[in-house]
């Protein structure tokens, strides 16, 4: 039964990434009907950044651990959302009226623009961060030794889920961001600015996947110019897994995705554990094709 | 009369370009430039090219220059496959590389039909040498060889009970398998025999399998990015079991990754770098490099193709020629203890290295590698 928990814990942990991930694609499809490939590569830019500004600036030293990384967290991610917003007016915004397919081909190729940059820039090597900046310590749940970053992160995801959550339901900007998930013509026609949510979509989106990188980066210490391609699937998985569009479910899918790939390991086969998880998404996808959380049409963001 | 005038243009540009040609003897060199091991192949990259400029410096082979002219496989099959055909349509004498034993298997067939010498300098894989192909050599040691030292290893460490961890790529789950046969042979309980996704960041779902398999000694087939993260995970997991490693962890980024105190007993083996060697021809490079980079070769696979182009430059020099009947019938049977940057080289009619040449390497507590003696 420790086992069980253990496995659990340890699928909790790497659910909670591909859940903040996952948020990033499910605003991004929610408005613009569109799966954003370079998403992944924005996280793996959010992990190089937070590798950068943390070995030059020496916030930790200056400022303490928690207010260096919050500093830390705040830069990463409003970062990558201006990378996020100049992606959306290079790549996306001229081909907003042409068919579908363009864009996931424009996406697509920002994906493999975005990967190779960071190549050039950085070299091919695995790099890694300052050792030891997170306190190593270990909290007993339950007599279960956790890791207390593990705890860190997986709240980090639900609080800010909850928040944007709260942002979209509850402000009036949230309200203009659903109406142009519904209908963009006619949000225009009420007088929405459409290519300012849009805009404001692709700063949200991108911060959330930044945020993700420096959390994996701060957490497991080695960033690799690759990266994204790995987390970007199952983000994109687990998006679909809860209803893409929807964030609770974005959320849902991603924990539930880790928790699968953690016990699917632990009790059928490790080495089939990537192929487990796509097969409960397509076992998903077949009994409920809008994925599990995906049915509430008018929450869609 | 257009017509006439075109063809004259045409041969013109011929004569011109293969008077061009002729001036420069062209070695190729395959190696991952992009993709996941694209910091192994621009090594490779800085080694042949060192080796190049000082060949060239020193008046090129048969009074020609030598021209290193690079394919990028991307470690992938397809890729590289591309690429050899690429390199074969661009008269290159021979060719060194690649990496991965799947992408260089790919790429045999090509340059044996096209009769080039390949060197090929990172794949382990048995079966590359047992085609009985014509032209394919390589400077590493086969999966066999370190399964051999591998299984030796687990012994003088007492292991009665074996954890065998692979990626399920073909170099990792070949040398795996190779070394559950031996072990088998031997009587010493495989107590895990599994795969692990390389590329992931988080392996503890591994690691908790592992621990309840409760073996004496973990050997991971793998690379050295996922053998940091392993080392660094079991330690955050207060799990005290010794790792032992293939060759493909020789790689200073391996301590970076796990940081000291994870990486600390940590053993792997691997042919010798330079530095552990005593010979001159290791200890002039190794200053050559030094100087040319501003640092010490990163990895084995580098150097590994380093000798590769010493061989073919050696064996062109030799037979004054650059037929690849009369080059690869030097190296099977004339070339005898070439001094290499890793040792003796010789090869046996298959193509593969001959002697013993793996070693046992020990992390130390400062994070440098030392050869355990």
């Amino acid at each position: 039964m420790e086992h069980f928990f253990q496995q659990l814990t340890n699928g909790l942990a790497v659910g909670g990434i591909y859940a903040l991930i996952a948020l990033g694609y499910t605003m991004v499809y929610g408005v613009m009907k569109l799966i954003n490939f370079a998403h992944g590569d924005l996280f793996t830019y959010g992990a190089y950044l937070g590798m950068t500004l943390l070995t030059s600036f020496f916030l930790q030293d200056r400022l303490g651990m928690v207010a260096g990384l919050v500093i830390l967290a705040v830069m990463v991610m409003g970062l990558v959302a201006l990378i996020g917003a100049v992606l959306e007016r290079a790549v996306y915004r001229p081909l907003r009226e042409s068919p579908r397919l363009s864009a996931v081909v424009s996406a697509l190729g920002a994906s493999i623009f975005l990967q190779n940059a960071l190549m050039l820039l950085y070299g091919a090597r695995v790099h890694v961060y300052p050792e030891d900046l997170l306190p190593q310590a270990t909290v007993n749940v339950l007599g279960l030794e956790v890791p207390l970053m593990r705890i860190v992160v997986v709240l980090a995801s639900v609080v800010m889920m909850a928040v944007l959550y709260l942002f979209v339901q509850k402000t009036k900007i949230g309200t203009a961001i659903r109406a142009a998930a519904i209908d963009q013509g006619a949000a225009r026609l009420m007088g929405i600015d459409v290519n300012r949510v849009i805009l404001l979509v692709f700063l949200i989106g991108p911060a959330l996947g930044g945020a993700a990188g420096l959390l994996v980066g701060l957490y497991y210490g080695q960033v690799s110019f690759t990266m994204g391609w790995l987390y970007g699937m199952k983000a994109f998985t687990a998006a679909i897994l809860g209803g893409i569009g929807n964030i609770p479910g974005a959320m849902v899918g991603g924990l539930l995705l880790g928790v699968i790939e953690a016990l699917g390991a632990a009790y059928l086969s490790l080495a089939w554990k990537d192929a487990l998880s796509f097969l409960v998404l397509i076992f998903i996808l077949i009994v409920r094709p809008t994925g599990l959380l995906g049915e509430r049409v008018a929450d869609k963001v | 009369m257009k017509r006439a005038m075109g063809l004259a243009l045409a041969l013109c540009l011929l004569s011109f370009g293969s008077a061009r040609a002729a001036d420069t003897i062209k070695i190729g060199l395959l190696a991952p430039m992009t993709g996941s091991w694209a910091s192994e192949g621009q090594e490779m990259k800085k080694n042949v090219e060192l080796l190049a400029s000082e060949l060239n410096a020193k008046g090129g082979l048969l009074g020609k220059q030598v021209e290193v002219i690079i394919g990028d496989d991307g470690g992938d099959p397809r890729t590289a496959s591309l690429a050899a055909q690429r390199l074969s349509t661009q008269g290159v004498v021979a060719v060194i590389g690649t990496y991965g034993s799947a992408v260089t298997e790919a790429t045999q067939n090509i340059f044996d039909e096209a009769s080039i010498i390949q060197v090929a300098n990172g794949s382990t894989s048995v079966r590359l040498t047992e085609k009985g192909l014509k032209y394919f050599f390589r400077t590493c040691p086969r999966d066999d060889e370190q399964g051999r030292v591998a299984a030796a290893t687990l012994e003088a460490m007492k292991a009665a009970k074996v954890a065998l961890l692979h990626d399920n790529s073909a170099y990792s789950k070949g040398l795996a398998d190779e070394i559950r046969g031996i072990l088998k042979a031997k009587k010493i309980n495989v107590v895990f025999f599994d795969a692990l996704t390389p590329k992931e960041q988080d392996y503890s779902t591994i690691l908790t399998q592992l621990k309840a398999a409760g073996p004496d000694v973990v050997f991971f087939t793998g690379y050295y990015p996922e053998a940091g993260l392993l080392l660094k995970q079991k330690k955050r997991m207060g799990w005290n079991v010794p790792f032992l490693g293939g060759d493909a962890i020789n790689n200073p980024d391996l301590v970076k990754i796990a940081g000291k105190d994870a990486a600390e007993g940590f053993q792997f083996l691997s042919p010798p770098v330079p530095k552990d060697l005593d010979t001159p021809e290791a200890k002039a490079y190794l200053a050559s490099y030094t100087k040319k980079y501003n640092e010490t070769p990163g990895s084995i696979y580098g150097v590994l193709a380093g000798d590769g182009f010493r061989v073919v430059a050696k064996a062109i020099a030799e037979t004054k020629s650059t037929d690849a009947d009369k080059l690869r019938e030097y190296l099977t049977t004339r070339l005898k203890d070439f001094p290499g940057l890793t040792g003796k080289i010789s090869f046996n009619a298959k193509g593969d290295r001959l002697g013993e040449l793996y070693r046992v390497y020990k992390v130390e507590k400062t994070g440098d590698f030392a050869l355990r003696k």
